[in-house]
């Protein structure tokens, strides 16, 4: 960049200013969707530690498996696997949509945008299934 | 932007050049991915089938065969799969001498976890 | 909203940034000051403001954010005209690119409301009130909208972009068929005016190792022309976890392309391509 060093003596010349990056740039459904897939996996990361104890817990006997579901079904224990519901089916859906794009297909701007949104809505109702149903199986039961 | 470097910008640009790998990091997130899609599934549905059942129950099915390979097969895939991107996650945004450390303190931990998973279950299945 | 093409303004986001503190992540030296809001033009009826990042190197200050009133009857209807009219009429130091003021130069491209796009194809009338303009993003800045390209266009070099061949030089061309050109229909239209790869978030993060697309879509170009006999040492020239695979399909590239070009297909050719040399 600048080959030429400051005069002996002299005081070095202020850096050049770094023009403003994600302080300004819009977010748009390429950014958004991609952070949230990475969002979604990290917190997926610390679900599969969650689903090692509870396989260990189960290993370890009834006791400490009953520690685990009391849990799992609190208030708390809920709302953490609703969201893990939720990160769960976006990050799968928006997998898929990477796995299709690494055959190089769908990069149109216009299916870059549907399959977009389509991520967003199969995310939001595969949750709400998912939830309907496990919440009728545990009601029969 | 160190104004005393005489570094000419291609050799900036060069830097220590092309690795010339990186491709089996790559292909192996997608194979693992593609596995993880049936699997997780599996997971998911089997986990809401038996929601609220006892310990009996939930013990009794993952000692079947089907269930135990299912999910031994799970935890690889998965925390194969976890350990490639999260490496990637560190890689993007830790620029200093703690991200060799921290990418192999990830792959410690994803590959130990994936262990005591498997064991547990073969605990579960054999009954130990 | 579904976006058709890049040239679509998207008028209905519902952040117009991420919610992150202005100085998020931002050197001291880089932090932009408010600055002072230049006089409307007296008797002008229809006026638009601009914010525009303003930076002088002889000053020593910060960067600041200037507002201009400018009047819509006394000026053309792109965004480089209201730059230029600003220069005329109200601060001659206002420093910016232009060149061909018809999107083949690819000088004048810039941050305008959150998207990097070209002054002089961007309508006034697109733009929100007030106008937002930063130069590229990511960049370090020479003066006002003025960005130092050094870094990228040594970027560019690295991919060595020309024909490289290993047949002896023929006497006359090197033939192609239709069929063969047509294979670079989309890359070579390329300006190089880096929008695309201003706006990518992982250029931002790795620009010093990760080569961003405007440079991969170059790599494709020659990677895919029939003539060229140097497939092998390009794609291990680029088989690397940070020159190409810090590419993450986050699509910013192609969502803002102002000739409407694909850099994140280029990029996923590319990715195919090494898989298909190794199977
Ligand atoms: S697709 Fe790749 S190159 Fe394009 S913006 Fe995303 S990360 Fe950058
Ligand atoms: S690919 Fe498009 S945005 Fe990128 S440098 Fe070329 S013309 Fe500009
Ligand atoms: S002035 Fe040439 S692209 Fe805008």
């Amino acid at each position: 960049m600048d080959a030429k060093p400051p005069p002996l003596g002299k005081k070095a010349p202020r850096p050049r200013p770094l023009s403003p990056n994600i302080q300004i740039y819009r977010p748009q459904l390429t950014s958004v969707l991609s952070i949230a897939n990475r969002a979604t996996g990290v917190l997926l990361s610390l679900a599969a530690i969650g689903l090692v104890i509870w396989i260990s817990a189960a290993a370890a006997g009834p006791e400490p498996y009953a520690v685990i579901q009391r849990a799992l079904v609190s208030w708390a224990g809920q709302v953490v696997l609703f969201g893990v519901t939720f990160s769960f089916f976006l990050h799968l859906c928006g997998g898929i949509r990477h796995l299709v794009w690494d055959t190089v297909h769908g990069f149109e701007l216009r299916s870059i945008y549907i399959s977009g949104w389509s991520v967003v809505a199969a995310s939001a109702v595969l949750t709400a299934t998912a939830w309907a149903a496990g919440l009728f199986v545990a009601g029969s039961r | 932007m160190n104004r005393q470097s005489f570094r000419s910008p291609l050799a900036r640009a060069l830097g220590l050049g092309s690795a010339k790998r990186g491709s089996r990091h790559w292909l192996a997130e997608r194979v693992t991915a593609i596995a993880l899609v049936p699997l997780t599934v599996w997971f998911v549905a089997s986990i809401i089938a038996r929601a609220g059942s006892d310990y009996t129950a939930f013990v009794s099915w993952l000692s079947t065969p089907f269930a135990s390979v299912g999910m031994i097969l799970l935890l690889i895939a998965l925390f194969h799969h976890t350990a490639l991107g999260l490496q990637v996650v560190i890689e993007d945004y830790v620029h200093s001498g703690a991200r060799f450390a921290a990418v192999i303190a990830i792959q410690l931990c994803c590959y130990g976890l994936a262990v005591v998973g498997v064991i547990a279950i073969l605990h579960i299945a054999f009954g130990g | 909203m579904i976006i058709n093409s890049s040239d679509q303004v998207s008028r209905f986001t519902w952040l117009k940034r991420f919610p992150i503190p202005h100085n998020f992540d931002v050197m001291p030296d880089s932090r932009i000051r408010p600055g002072r809001t230049w006089p409307a033009p007296a008797g002008a009826t229809k006026t638009k403001a601009f914010d525009i990042y303003r930076y002088d190197p002889d000053s020593g200050d910060n960067p600041r954010l200037d507002r201009f009133h400018v009047d819509l009857n006394d000026c053309g209807p792109m965004v480089l005209d209201a730059l230029i009219w600003i220069k005329n009429k109200v601060d001659s130091t206002l420093t910016f690119r232009r060149s061909c003021r018809e999107g083949v130069c690819g000088s004048c491209s810039m941050n305008m409301d959150g998207t990097n796009w070209l002054a002089c194809t961007r309508f006034i009338s697109d733009m929100a009130t007030p106008a937002t303009i930063y130069p590229l993003a990511n960049m370090r800045i020479i003066k006002d909208l003025v960005p130092d390209q050094t870094h990228i266009f040594a970027q560019y070099a690295v991919i060595e972009p020309w024909l490289r061949s290993k047949t002896p030089e023929p006497e006359k061309e090197r033939l192609q068929s239709v069929e063969e050109r047509s294979r670079i229909d989309g890359y070579y239209e390329c300006i190089l005016c880096f929008c695309c790869t201003s706006g990518c978030p992982s250029h931002w993060w790795n620009g010093d190792r990760f080569l961003g697309p405007a440079v991969l879509l170059q790599a494709w170009r020659w990677l895919n022309d029939s003539r060229d006999e140097a497939k092998e040492e390009r794609l291990d020239n680029l088989e690397d976890p940070f020159r190409l695979y810090r590419c993450h399909t986050i699509l910013n590239c192609t969502r803002t392309c102002p000739k409407g070009l694909n850099p994140g297909k280029a990029i996923a050719e590319i990715k195919k391509m090494i898989i298909e040399r190794e199977s």
